[in-house]
């Protein structure tokens, strides 16, 4: 393409998206350092005077079901993504590369029910995992969320595997090697920034889901982050500043991976979904 | 068809069995789930499961059919996804040939799509509710300060008002997404088309309307078409802003048939609700793909 000069209305349009993408959190940041007096001051404080860590300290001392949550999302958002990469990883290779003569109908099954809307899922999945005895456990959120987040995985996956030469696979065939074995050792080992990609995207995906781990955990003490900081407020008392240093540890996690593997990450949805 | 051959027939199986634990989770908690929820929604059960099942036909439908809080629900829905998704497309257009760009700083523009993108939807409806604050929110510190109101505003307490808060920030979280979908698209355009273009004396705007925008056809019906059908059954957005008030304005459909169901346990109306609003989300996708199919 024809290099054109940079222009300055250029810069002025990133700047003035990055200020309005940056600014709520950068305002929820700065709520978390300030005082309670601080939070509900007139006229209000843009800048905190004086700083404080007193919330965060008041989260680990007051609040341990909020770091509880956090726990439990790295636990659930941990399994989903080893779950979703050994299934979908499997099921996108078989599909992609082997002329499966059931591949083109079960891609298209397997987008067509990632469009359900989950609350349509819920009163059945509710009722299924509370005889199963999978409420409030890890791996009925895990299993959830696996089938959940399984198609786009999939159609991730198995556009990437259509990436690799196909000679070496029929190099490996001739060897007489199985396809196991074949994915095991020269599929895998080639597609593994396709792997980082997806399963980025998979834990980032099962960090922020939202109905189905509202309802399939039911104790405090096992409900993931959205849903506990969410749920957290009283009847009559929305405490702000908990609120606000809650939702930043919450998110921080999320953000820092995002900002570590941006390009895999944009790589990634932009080959999954742009198809 | 040939006839499969013995390796063919060994392929096949070897295949199946590596795609079967996926359909299997697939059927358990997407497929089962929904079909449970067609039955449930023509009969008399309970949540608990320990009621026999009794069928009553279209009874719930009916119910629905008539009932001014359902009603209620979809318009709601409606106006929130026409509200929100055509500016998402505008500013997602104009992020993704931002980002297609080259210039210094690359990475920070790219964080500043990408972070509203990860964002969880709930934490970010409470961050912005918290925004929102008629008595310490930071929106209403800058117009009362800056004298562009003179009482505070109650950005989520009036009906107009708490839809348009709700549409800002949907559009401001879900823009991202479709930059990044058109973004694909943009990459995917070879760039001797541009090279032509400007031998042929183009302005930048001509470039776009003849050359850019054509080309992006695809993916920005594909970028609709997800973005409808994510509004179209927004849940957690109204849950953490609104709450669905003020008097139900902002309940979406979503939300009407979470608390019909959870809150005062109507099981199968609520599934009836849920079936429902399936074939909305599913009446949108069969549209769109018409409006591709005829366009191409």
């Amino acid at each position: 393409m024809l290099k054109r000069r940079p222009r300055p209305i250029l810069y002025v349009l990133v700047a003035l998206s990055a200020l309005i993408s940056f600014f709520p959190i950068i305002w929820l940041i700065l709520t978390s350092v300030k005082t309670q007096a601080g939070v509900y001051a007139w006229p209000p404080q843009y800048w905190p005077d004086p700083f404080t860590a007193k919330n965060y300290v008041a989260i680990f001392t007051k609040s341990p079901e909020l770091l509880r949550s956090i726990l439990n999302s790295f636990i659930v958002g941990t399994g989903v993504t080893v779950v979703v990469l050994v299934l979908g990883g499997m099921a996108g290779y078989a599909l992609s590369r082997l002329r499966l003569r059931f591949a083109g109908p079960t891609m298209i099954l397997i987008l067509a029910v990632s469009m359900f809307p989950p609350v349509s899922l819920l009163p059945a999945i509710f009722q299924n995992f509370l005889q199963l005895g999978l409420l409030n456990t890890y791996a009925g959120l895990i299993i959830a969320h696996s089938g959940l987040f399984l198609p786009i995985a999939v159609w991730m996956l198995s556009s990437y595997f259509g990436t690799l030469p196909i000679e070496l696979e029929e190099a490996a065939r001739m060897d007489g090697m199985g396809y196991l074995r074949i994915f095991l050792t020269v599929i895998l080992p080639l597609s593994w920034p396709g792997f980082v990609a997806t399963g980025l995207i998979v834990f980032i995906f099962s960090w922020n889901e939202f109905p189905l781990s509202l309802v399939l955990m039911t104790q405090s003490a096992m409900r993931t982050a959205p849903v506990a900081i969410s749920l957290y407020p009283g009847e009559y008392s929305f405490p702000w500043e908990t609120i606000s240093t809650a939702t930043v540890l919450a998110i921080i996690p999320i953000l820092a991976v995002t900002a570590i593997f941006q390009k895999q990450i944009v790589g990634g949805l932009t080959a999954g979904i742009g198809k | 068809m040939p006839a499969m051959t013995v390796l063919d027939r060994r392929r096949h199986w070897t295949g199946g069995g590596f795609v079967l634990p996926t359909i299997l989770l697939i059927a358990l908690v997407l497929i089962y789930p929904v079909l449970v929820s067609v039955v449930q929604s023509f009969g008399q059960s309970d949540l608990g499961g320990t009621a026999p099942y009794r069928f009553v036909g279209l009874q719930h439908y009916i119910e629905i059919a008539g009932s001014a809080h359902f009603w209620n629900a979809l318009g709601v829905t409606l106006i929130f996804a026409a509200g929100s998704v055509p500016f998402e497309l505008v500013i997602g257009i104009g992020l993704a040939l931002l980002m297609n760009e080259s210039f210094r700083g690359k990475s920070i523009a790219r964080l500043a799509v990408l972070f509203p993108w990860a964002l969880p939807t709930a934490l970010n409806a409470l961050m912005w509710r918290w925004m929102f604050n008629s008595d310490y929110g930071v929106f209403n510190a800058v117009v009362l300060q800056t004298h562009l109101a003179s009482r505070p505003i109650d950005w989520l307490g009036e009906p107009t008002l708490a839809m348009t808060s709700m549409i800002v920030v949907a559009v401001w979280k879900t823009s991202s997404f479709m930059a990044l979908i058109i973004l694909a698209g943009l990459q995917a355009i070879p760039g001797e088309l541009y090279e032509a273009g400007r031998m042929d004396g183009m302005t930048r705007w001509t470039e776009f309307r003849e050359i850019t925008l054509p080309l992006l056809r695809a993916p920005i019906l594909v970028a609709l078409i997800l973005r409808s059908m994510d509004a179209l059954r927004t849940f957690e957005l109204p849950f953490n802003l609104t709450g669905g008030g003020p008097i139900d304005t902002t309940e979406s459909l979503s939300l009407y048939a979470y608390k019909e169901i959870f809150a005062y346990l109507k099981f199968n109306s609520g599934s009836a609700l849920v079936v429902v609003q399936f074939l909305v989300v599913f009446a949108m996708s069969v549209i769109y793909i018409i409006a591709l199919r005829r366009r191409d």
